[in-house]
Formats: structure tokens, C-alpha cells, sequence
């Protein structure tokens, strides 16, 4: 890790403990409070990657890397929120060139929410998108003809509690037809495809979020009169879980760039966030069932990301195309 | 051998799932699952209908697994209020089953069991809650964690110290089974909220500070407790079992019938997807298997531990692994739909009941003993 992305990484670090640790638990049940999205604004992290020119911060990639995993490990809602308004709908309007919505979003004049719909696999748009983080202004993938538009209005939702990233307020959303279209599918297929690392970032984020709780947990927690951390089958999964991470972090902070080594790591921490999150519960016993110990939000969130971040066939086909240098995987 | 049921329990199983069709509504399902309220109207339609009769543990498990594989959560609260029952059948007086039992089988009281604490939970040997002897009472100091039923039981089969270990080895010596009612004074409960799952039950803690238990409640002998309780968890762990496999078996319906709407509507689905499929569903048939060999060992009166703990163990991770890969082979699909609970309340199965770790030692310590399964 370059010494940059590291002051990166402890400012970042600073800012989810003394900002967000306290209140994750709240931001889980009610949503992310005004005050945080507020300062969330102020540290700069909502245009973080766009150029200096457009009133960005111009991070390269392991600095916008090293905020999301950090943010990820206290509260994926929140990291999930600056990879959405960064990755997704600053790149489209970047593409678009709607400078004008830009600075109102890095602004926090307004704020936008979206509707991934055809995007993803097993889903649809209309009638039941799921809409991430309904915002005054919603981008909608795919509709009329298969552009990405820009609705304005909030959608009538349905008001089900969602799976995963409860503090954005996920849902489902009834999308009336009044867009105005700004990019083609295929460019917004590029921007998605862009997000590999960051991806990758969020699922290792909340990996390490979950993994750290439950070393904590399996080192106090005594049965028979021994500690958790004493039993093989406890000590040895969390250390190859553990050791699996640091691998993974390696890659992500090095300074490789290219998009087949982003689709990869994304690929294998897609999976593995599911499996580190679900071992963490499990060790906390009946305490892992309930939301005070914090840990089972870090499962809901690895397997929700998984269905909207990650694309289990869509994606493992591009990265097949990739590996074998022609279409495969196709039937 | 004959992998058939037989036709009287083959019929009862569609009646269960007509029933569970008709009376968990989606609306019902997802209100209690949302403000995590107890159905107790499920309860009364269920014993209305004389779809749980626990004289009869086959129908009994077939209920269960029918019915949590349309709901987990409305079909654990129907088939949970007289969750502990079996220890009193077995070992209560006739004054206590009279008393106690009658009521909750008639449908006019709502039963819990009280072992795991805020300490542990799977080392039952090393509870704290103890029960003094007073002249003709007991009188009972502690707590008990994660009980369910907590907040609505009028009584709960209760596991607690009554005497110290004769040899600190033997920590399992010097327990027994109590019935503490919710309104002996001294006792109080606190609703645990929050839970990642089964919603529609009802969690929570007990507080027990000097209640005062009559004598005549004790279960069966002084001392035996840890004993009642083991051979309850092999009864119980069954009934997990049929938990986890109606779960399991929930998803696979689930996922199945999205990939078969998505190539009637022309999408391709390849055989990624079908064979994640296959994989539940042979998961589904081996845990069913296993589950019917537990059964057929413990409702001959031929109880077998191990293969109980494997039929838990297996069925529960199945659960897991079906409730999983359904969502991901649904995609944001899952996310909007009822698969989604579904997946919130199976992971419970690997914790209840002896976790998948604890089944593991139960297994492996028969093994090493020499135990082949014959
Ligand atoms: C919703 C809910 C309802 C419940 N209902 C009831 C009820 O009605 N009545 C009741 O009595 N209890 C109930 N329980 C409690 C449940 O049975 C316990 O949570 C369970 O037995 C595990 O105990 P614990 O939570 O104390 O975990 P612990 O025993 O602390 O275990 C924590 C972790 O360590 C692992 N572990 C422990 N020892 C070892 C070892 N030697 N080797 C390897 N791994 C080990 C466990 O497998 C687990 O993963 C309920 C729990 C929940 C969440």
C-alpha cells in the first residue's frame, strides 16, 4: 500500500469511528441521519473520484478504494452511498456531460437515488424496481429503449423493508414514465463494469467489519470453561477467512489498474464476503441473530450486494470472454 | 424398502399444505415478520383444524415441514407453543401433565423452554440458574436467554441448578426440570427485538429473582434434568429438521418456479443456474432421507443420537445453502419477493437446537467411541 492510500485509509478510519460507529446500529433502523450525509458532502467523499475541473477531488483508485473498504467495514449502507452517487451516477452525468445536476448532487443541493432495473440479472424496470436510496431525482437503467434516464420526483414506493443496505432506505418503487433520456445502455454497461474494484472494495470492507467482530467475540466468549478461540474449528476457520482477506486486500491496494484483474478480485470477494459474514454470525451463536451485536446486518449486506452489485452470470461471462480470449460460457 | 409415506400421512401432508396455502396469507406473513408480532390466530386455526397432534410425532413432523416450507415464521409460530411438551409427557406427574399439559393441548395455554443463558447456550452443563430448596418450595434465582414463547408463555419447562456437581467434571450432575409459571411473583421477561428471522416468533428473556416454584412442579427426579433435556434435543432436533427441509424445500419451489417463468417468457437460462438447482434438490431428497431414518430410529423407541445430530446438522445447512443459492440464482428478483425472508429465517436452523458445531461434537464423540451406526 502506497503511503498515500494509508493516510487515506486512517483518515477514513477516523472519520467512520468517531462519525459513523456509534450510530450504525441506528442508521440500520431509521436510515442515514441528515447530519451524516451532511458531512459526508463536507469531507469531500460525494465527487471524490470526478476531476478537479468538474469540482472533484480527482482520487485515483486506491484512495477512492481505501475510502470505500473503510467506510464498508463500519456500515456498507454508507459505503454503498458514496460508491452509488460516485461510480454510478457521477460517471453517467460525467458522460453525459449534465455538469449542471453534478454540482448540485457534490453540492448536496440534491440528492438522487437509483433504479439499476435490466442492469442487474433478475430485474426488471416499471412496475417493482428495486430503488436504492430514493433521492428527489432518480436514475433509471434501461428504460425507453434501453437508455439511462433521469426521473425527477420521488417514485411511489411500497414500503417493504428491504434485505440489505437498510440505511438507504431501499425499495420498492413504482416508476411513472417521465424521464428525460442522458446515455445508451451500453455506456452505462462500461460504467458498471468500471466498478469492479470498488466493488471489491466494499465486499472486503464489510468482510473485515464482520471478521474483526467476530475475533473480538470468539477471544471473550468462554463454553466448557474454554475460550471460542481455543476450539480448532473456531481458530482455524477465522484465520483462514482472515488470511483469505489479507490476500484479497493485497491485490486491492496494490497498484495494478486493469479491469480483468478488477473483475476477478470482485468475482472471488463477491463470494467470499458471503462466507466470512456467515461464519462471523455463526460464531456469535444466538447473539449473531439479533441486530444490538451489530454483526448479522454485515450478512444481509454481503447478500444483497451480491444481487445488485455482483452479476453471477453476466459478469462470470465477461470474465470468461476474458480468460479464454473468446465467447464462452454461454450455454 | 419403501421410500413411499404411507398414504394416511401422504394425505395428511396435502392437507397440511392446502391449509398452510390458504391460511398464511402473504399480508399476515409479512406483517408479522415487519412489526415482529406473534400470529396467534395461526395458532388457534391450526388446532381448530387438528393439524398438530402431538400424539403423533410423524404428523407432527410432516406439519412442520409443510408448513415452514410456505412460511417458516407463521409456520413455526403454529407449531411452537407447546414447544418442551414432550419433556413433561415423559417425565411429568400426572398432577403436572393434568395441570399443565391439558391446557396447552386444548388450546387454552401457550408452553416455552427455558435452558440456553445469557452465559452459554451450548454448554447446557454450565447453566447458572439455581433453584434452593425451601420447606415445600424451590426458590429460583437467575436467567434465561433467548426463550421463545418469552413474552407470551403462560409457563415454561425450565432447566436449573439444584444441587452442585458432586465432581467438578460432572458439572451435568445436580440439574433438574422445573415448571415456572409466568405469574409465580418474582418472575419477569423482556422482549427481545431485532431479530434477523423467524420474526413472528416471539423471543425473549426471563428474569428470575426468589420465585417461588411449589414442589410438586419439579419434573420427574431431582437431578435428572440434564438427562430429560438431552433426550428432549433428540426428540426436538427432528423436529428442526423438518424446520430446515420445509425451508430448504420453500427455496427450491421458489427458485425453480422464477427459472421456469423466466424461459417461458424466451430469457435463457443456462446450466449454471440448473445445476445450482440440482444441487439444492439433491440436498433437499439426502436431508429428507436423513430426517425419515432419525424419525423411524426415535418414533420405534430406538432413539440414536448420532444420526439425529447428522439429520439436524444436515438438514440446517441445507437450509441455509438452499435459501442461499436461491437468492442468487434470483438475483434482484429474490430481493422483492418473500425469498428474501425466507432467507432471513433459515440461518436460525444452524443455531437453535444445538448448533451445526455442536451437532458435529455430539457426532464425532459417538464415533470416537466406536459407535458405527448399525
Ligand atoms: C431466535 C432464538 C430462539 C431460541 N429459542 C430458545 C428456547 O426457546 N429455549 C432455549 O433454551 N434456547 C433457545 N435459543 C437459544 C439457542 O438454543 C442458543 O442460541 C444456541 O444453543 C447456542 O448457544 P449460544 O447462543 O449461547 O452460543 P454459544 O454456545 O456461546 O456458541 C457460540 C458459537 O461457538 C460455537 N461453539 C461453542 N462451543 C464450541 C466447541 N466446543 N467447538 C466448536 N465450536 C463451539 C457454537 O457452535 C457457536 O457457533 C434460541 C435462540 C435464538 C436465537
Amino acid at each position: 500500500m502506497n503511503e498515500q492510500t494509508e493516510m487515506m485509509m486512517e483518515n477514513i478510519r477516523q472519520f467512520a469511528e468517531s462519525n459513523i460507529s456509534s450510530i450504525s446500529l441506528k442508521i440500520e433502523r431509521e436510515g442515514i441521519p441528515d447530519d451524516l450525509y451532511a458531512k459526508i458532502i463536507q469531507q469531500g467523499l460525494i465527487g471524490a473520484t470526478l476531476p478537479p475541473e468538474l469540482g472533484g477531488a480527482g482520487l485515483d483508485r486506491n484512495s477512492y478504494d481505501a475510502i470505500l473498504f473503510q467506510l464498508a467495514r463500519i456500515s456498507p449502507s454508507v459505503a454503498f452511498h458514496v460508491f452509488m452517487n460516485n461510480s454510478l451516477i457521477l460517471r453517467s452525468l460525467e458522460k453525459a456531460g449534465r455538469m449542471d445536476i453534478i454540482s448540485e448532487i457534490i453540492s448536496g443541493k440534491e440528492r438522487y437515488g437509483i433504479a439499476p432495473g435490466p442492469l442487474m440479472e433478475g430485474g426488471e424496470d416499471g412496475e417493482g424496481s428495486l430503488i436504492i436510496e430514493p433521492g428527489s431525482r432518480n436514475i433509471v437503467i434501461g428504460r425507453n429503449g434501453g437508455k439511462v434516464t433521469v426521473l425527477t420526483g420521488m417514485p411511489r414506493l411500497l414500503d417493504k423493508k428491504p434485505l440489505g443496505l437498510r440505511g438507504l432506505k431501499t425499495d420498492i418503487a413504482i416508476l411513472e414514465d417521465n424521464g428525460e433520456q442522458i446515455l445508451s445502455r451500453e455506456d452505462m454497461e462500461a460504467i458498471w463494469e468500471d466498478g469492479s474494484w470498488h466493488s471489491a472494495a466494499i465486499f472486503l470492507g464489510l468482510a473485515e467489519g464482520a471478521l474483526e467482530k467476530a475475533i473480538e467475540y470468539t477471544k471473550v466468549r468462554k463454553t466448557f470453561n474454554f475460550s471460542l478461540k481455543d476450539y480448532e474449528p473456531v481458530a482455524f476457520r477465522m484465520s483462514e477467512l482472515k488470511s483469505e482477506l489479507e490476500i484479497f486486500k493485497n491485490t486491492l491496494f496494490s497498484d495494478v489498474e486493469d479491469s480483468l484483474t478488477g473483475m476477478m478480485l470482485k468475482t472471488l470477494s463477491a463470494e467470499f464476503s458471503r462466507r466470512a459474514t456467515k461464519y462471523a454470525l455463526q460464531f456469535h451463536g444466538g447473539y449473531g441473530y439479533l441486530e444490538d451485536f451489530g454483526v448479522e446486518k454485515f450478512y444481509r449486506d454481503a447478500v444483497s450486494l451480491n444481487s445488485i452489485m455482483f452479476r453471477p452470470i453476466t459478469d462470470k461471462r465477461v470474465l470468461a470472454a476474458k480468460i479464454y480470449g473468446e465467447k464462452s460460457g454461454f450455454l | 424398502m419403501d421410500f413411499d409415506l404411507p398414504e394416511e400421512l401422504d394425505e395428511y401432508r396435502k392437507k397440511v399444505r392446502e391449509f398452510a396455502i390458504r391460511e398464511f396469507r402473504p399480508e399476515l406473513a409479512e406483517k408479522s415478520d415487519r412489526d415482529e408480532s406473534y400470529p396467534d390466530e395461526i395458532r388457534k386455526k391450526t388446532l381448530k383444524e387438528g393439524l398438530v397432534d402431538f400424539s403423533n410425532p410423524w404428523k407432527t413432523m410432516i406439519a412442520i415441514e409443510e408448513m415452514c416450507r410456505v412460511d417458516p415464521g407463521l409456520g413455526i409460530s403454529a407449531t411452537v407453543p407447546y414447544f418442551g411438551a414432550e419433556v413433561l409427557m415423559l417425565h411429568g406427574s400426572d398432577y403436572l401433565r393434568e395441570k399443565y399439559l391439558s391446557r396447552v393441548a386444548g388450546g387454552n395455554a401457550i408452553m416455552g423452554l427455558g435452558v440456553t443463558e445469557p452465559g452459554g447456550g451450548s454448554d447446557v452443563a454450565g447453566l447458572k440458574t439455581n433453584a434452593r430448596k425451601e420447606g415445600n418450595k424451590y426458590i429460583v434465582n437467575g436467567s434465561k436467554m433467548f426463550i421463545t414463547n418469552g413474552t407470551i408463555a403462560d409457563f415454561f419447562v425450565m432447566l436449573v441448578r439444584t444441587s452442585p456437581p458432586d465432581d467438578p467434571k460432572k458439572r451435568h450432575h445436580g440439574l433438574s426440570v422445573l415448571v415456572v409459571e409466568r405469574n409465580f411473583k418474582g418472575f419477569d421477561s423482556n422482549h427481545l427485538t431485532g431479530k434477523l428471522g423467524v420474526r413472528a416468533t416471539n423471543t425473549a428473556e426471563l428474569i428470575l429473582n426468589n420465585v417461588e416454584v411449589p414442589e410438586e412442579n419439579l419434573v420427574g427426579e431431582e437431578g435428572k434434568g440434564f438427562y430429560y433435556i438431552m433426550e428432549f434435543f433428540n426428540i426436538s432436533r427432528v423436529f428442526v429438521a423438518a424446520q430446515s427441509i420445509g425451508i430448504a424445500q420453500g427455496a427450491l419451489d421458489r427458485a425453480s418456479a422464477y427459472l421456469i417463468s423466466e424461459e417461458s417468457k424466451g430469457h435463457f437460462v443456462g446450466e449454471e443456474r440448473k445445476f445450482k438447482l440440482a444441487e439444492i434438490a439433491t440436498r433437499v431428497e439426502a436431508s429428507r432421507l436423513l430426517m425419515y431414518k432419525a424419525a423411524s430410529y426415535l418414533f420405534n423407541y430406538r432413539p440414536n443420537p448420532m444420526i439425529t445430530s447428522m439429520a439436524k446438522g444436515y438438514a440446517s445447512e441445507t437450509a441455509s445453502f438452499a435459501a442461499e443459492t436461491a437468492m442468487e440464482i434470483t438475483g434482484s428478483h429474490g430481493l422483492k419477493t418473500d425469498l428474501e425472508r425466507l432467507f432471513r429465517d433459515s440461518k436460525i436452523m444452524e443455531i437453535w437446537e444445538g448448533t451445526s458445531e455442536v451437532e458435529k461434537i455430539v457426532i464425532s464423540r459417538m464415533m470416537m467411541k466406536g459407535d458405527k451406526n448399525e
